[in-house]
């Protein structure tokens, strides 16, 4: 279809279809033409939220292995962390957003699409634990399809663990802030996308339990050009704001200052 | 189909409201979730047992014929559904009644108006709710349960399953979809561990029934009061400590590298 070539320097617009120099993107990698959002890395999405060199990753241990002897799957795990440089779909640390403490988990939906497995479920519940230790806000940035299928029922109960252990969170409370990125589907979606104090989404996400393909396979309907959008969940009281990609940092900056937390171990 | 699949979804299928009528003959029904409607996928209430305890149902089936499938939206539960069964778990913490689901289900309903709604919202809650139950809950599955809306009743300190029932992270047909159709849908349940027996193997369900016996009714009763019995002792604090227990040490059993 293309005559430009989709990686390296010029990439296809996934929205408008524009070819589009990687300069172009900008810094905040939107889209010359259409102004959509392009998805960012894990580590793309700190560098753009957190004050310089205050990111520290929490100890992750976890990855992935294959129990199940999934056809493929450990293949695709390799690729997934190659073409990353990740172990796994999220990414936690402790950070500081305009010299405010937090423990930060963002997901990164070029890995596997973000899914939740068992290695994800781990960390984002000891990002939470830590949180509690430190007593600190948890900011959840979300980006994933759903569960992993290849880890089968084991990604499931992931969904129920973690929202335990958030019970914990609030239970000492300390905010969670979830923001929504696109894509934010599925299992995630359903289980603690929406369970923040704050929810918001950034501007262009597309979130839902079941997409768009999988409507259309079931029933023969047309469907809204803004289904799913932030901008129609936010009109439907699904959300607190849609934040443009450049307002988030000092919009989260915001929130923390509001909750006005400045943590510090928990003893005994 | 799958065979498995076929039995399972068959109009004949023990389901829900049978073995509810039989558990609490004089059940008060509970309705609605007092916002957007009502599901009729669900038959929920609370009652007395003949052992004389005191507890809640949620029902979950596909329904017999065309008329009551249509009706029940083919036990796709929509968002009033999940509303309603997260109104009768509070009512059931409220009056401390332990919590007994009995589903067959297929996924998510995949809808607009689902999507609409807050379904992703409504199953979250829900699975937050039995989560944090100070009372007992158990779940039964007579046929399928999978995905997120599954897991909201199964979030339970005892699982049960009929033998030829199936519990997944989603359906073997969305398996295969997701997948883009690398796996057939009969090799997505071999593949994947979902059926009973594997699943009582790896720890996470504690009791498999025999589907074909022929006092099927009684034996799920049996065991409904049975594995109460266990878990009726236990504090508040124990009771949703074991029940999270339950699923960590399922999660431990999948190694760290």
């Amino acid at each position: 279809m293309s005559h430009y070539p989709s990686t390296g320097t010029w990439q296809t617009c996934p929205a408008c279809g524009r070819h589009v120099h990687q300069r172009q993107w900008g810094t905040y990698h939107q889209c010359p033409f259409c102004h959509y959002w392009q998805r960012l890395t894990a580590m793309q999405r700190i560098s753009q939220l957190v004050d310089e060199s205050s990111f520290t990753p929490l100890a992750m241990p976890e990855q992935s292995v294959d129990q199940l002897d999934f056809p493929d799957y450990p293949a695709k795990l390799a690729r997934a962390q190659q073409q990353t440089g990740l172990t796994e779909a999220i990414v936690t640390g402790t950070a500081m957003i305009e010299a405010q403490p937090c423990i930060l988990a963002v997901m990164d939906s070029h890995f596997m699409m973000g899914t939740l497995n068992t290695a994800v479920t781990r960390r984002l519940i000891h990002a939470s634990e830590q949180a509690r230790e430190q007593q600190l806000p948890l900011i959840v940035v979300t980006a994933s399809g759903g569960a992993r299928m290849q880890e089968g029922i084991y990604a499931l109960v992931g969904m129920n663990l973690i929202l335990a252990e958030f019970a914990r969170l609030a239970t000492a409370q300390l905010p969670l802030i979830t923001v929504l990125t696109d894509p934010t589907m599925g299992g995630v979606s359903a289980s603690f996308a929406f369970k923040g104090d704050v929810v918001v989404a950034e501007a262009g996400a597309k979130i839902g339990f079941a997409g768009a393909r999988v409507i259309q396979q079931t029933m023969p309907v047309q469907l809204p050009a803004d289904f799913q959008s932030a901008a129609s969940l936010l009109a439907n009281g699904m959300l607190d704001d849609v934040i443009e990609r450049p307002q988030l940092r000092s919009y989260l900056a915001r929130v923390l200052a509001s909750y006005g937390i400045q943590g510090g171990h928990q003893h005994g | 189909m799958d065979e498995r699949l076929k039995r399972l979804r068959a109009a004949d299928r023990i389901s829900a409201p049978t073995i509810i009528k039989a558990l609490l003959p004089a059940m008060v029904r509970q309705r609605g979730d007092r916002l957007l409607g009502q599901d009729d996928a669900l038959t929920a209430g609370f009652g007395q047992t003949a052992t004389g305890l005191r507890i809640a149902v949620l029902g979950v089936d596909r329904g017999t014929d065309i008329a009551s499938r249509r009706q029940k939206n083919g036990g796709a539960l929509t968002v009033p559904g999940y509303r309603t069964a997260l109104r009768v778990v509070a009512h059931a913490e409220k009056f401390q009644m332990p919590v007994v689901s009995l589903i067959n289900m297929p996924g998510a309903d995949a809808s607009p108006q689902s999507e609409r709604y807050g379904q992703s919202q409504a199953i979250a809650d829900l699975i937050a709710a039995t989560g944090q139950l100070t009372v007992p809950n158990l779940v039964v599955f007579l046929g399928e349960g999978h995905s997120g809306g599954a897991l909201a009743f199964a979030n339970a300190n005892r699982i049960v399953m009929l033998d030829d029932s199936l519990f997944n992270v989603a359906s073997p047909e969305a398996v295969t979809a997701i997948l883009h159709g690398q796996q057939t849908i009969s090799e997505a349940i071999d593949l994947l561990p979902m059926t009973a027996e594997v699943l009582q193997q790896r720890g996470l369900v504690d009791q498999v029934i025999e589907h074909d016996d022929a006092d099927l009714i009684q034996l799920i009763i049996q065991s409904i009061n049975q594995q109460l019995e266990s878990v009726l002792t236990l504090s508040a604090v124990e009771v949703v400590a074991q029940r999270e227990a339950k699923f960590q040490q399922f999660l431990a059993t999948w190694p760290v590298n």
